[in-house]
């Protein structure tokens, strides 16, 4: 079976523009068009952040990030060995409160949920997190 | 992430940033410190340019909420209540930040977000000068 496109990388900030890039490569290749490329990068990008900035805290670590294509859909996993962190327990802000009411930050998971159909998340097998997140084909 | 400085003088004086490159976790922090920067300067107007702005995440969205904050004035139509009447109705947006010319993937964020909301977002230089 033809091995699915994986990335794996340091959880470091500098590695976001170069997950972007290889999101944008592999999900083309695999036939995806741009408008669901672009939001599958947008999740793919917050996803990474939270388990750099969040997950491992500045601690070392390293995550891997695999695309895969399930009949029309693409799917995305993202596994990690850091502390458990469940992003969809993330309670959705309120997108309509005055700007300063709002708590700074917080949008990255509402982004992540606007962009993709489905996430979920589930321990890993030695501990760590696997978020899943799916973009069905022929949905925008 | 480049961020050219510009100084422009319409009816009042505004600062453009012109910003070359993506505003994501990694260097949003740069964007909020030049802004900083520039108001400890003086600048109490500014016009982010994000022609040249393929991507941003809601770390962007982030920095936007700084900036917002950090340029609001006391004046009566900033205030909360005229925040509250003018978001209920459609008609309040910052009158010190504004963006020009987000692509369709940036304008897609800022939707999704709210952020549109509260921020005008003009087509080119021209345009967003001649609002202030």
């Amino acid at each position: 079976m033809k091995p699915q496109p994986t990335l794996s990388v340091a959880a470091d900030l500098q590695n976001l523009a170069p997950i972007r890039r290889f999101v944008e490569a592999a999900a083309g290749a695999l036939g995806f068009e741009p408008e669901i490329v672009s939001k599958v990068q947008l999740a793919v990008d917050e996803a990474a952040t939270n388990i750099i900035i969040h997950g491992y805290q500045g601690q070392q670590g390293a995550f891997e990030i695999e695309l895969r294509r399930e009949g029309n859909d693409l799917v995305v996993y993202l596994r990690d060995d850091a502390a458990p962190f469940d992003p969809t327990q993330v309670a959705p802000p309120d997108i309509t409160l005055p700007l300063e009411k709002r708590a700074l930050g917080g949008m990255g998971i509402h982004l992540m949920r606007q962009a993709m159909d489905e996430i979920s998340h589930r321990r890993g097998s030695n501990g760590g997190n696997e978020l899943i997140l799916i973009k069905r084909g022929g949905s925008h | 992430m480049e961020i050219t400085v510009l100084q422009k003088q319409g009816r009042v004086p505004v600062t453009v940033f012109q910003i070359k490159g993506d505003i994501d976790a990694n260097f949003y922090e740069q964007l909020l410190a030049q802004a900083k920067e520039a108001h400890a300067a003086g600048m109490r107007d500014l016009i982010l340019d994000l022609s040249e702005v393929k991507y941003m995440s809601s770390a962007g969205l982030r920095v936007l909420h700084s900036i917002f904050a950090l340029l609001r004035t006391d004046a009566a139509n900033e205030s909360d209540e005229a925040m509250k009447k003018g978001l209920s109705d459609g008609t309040f947006k910052s009158p010190h930040l504004k963006l020009v010319n987000p692509s369709p993937v940036v304008r897609e964020v800022l939707r999704t977000s709210g952020f549109d909301m509260f921020l005008e977002v003009h087509r080119n230089l021209k345009e967003a000068m001649a609002s202030f």
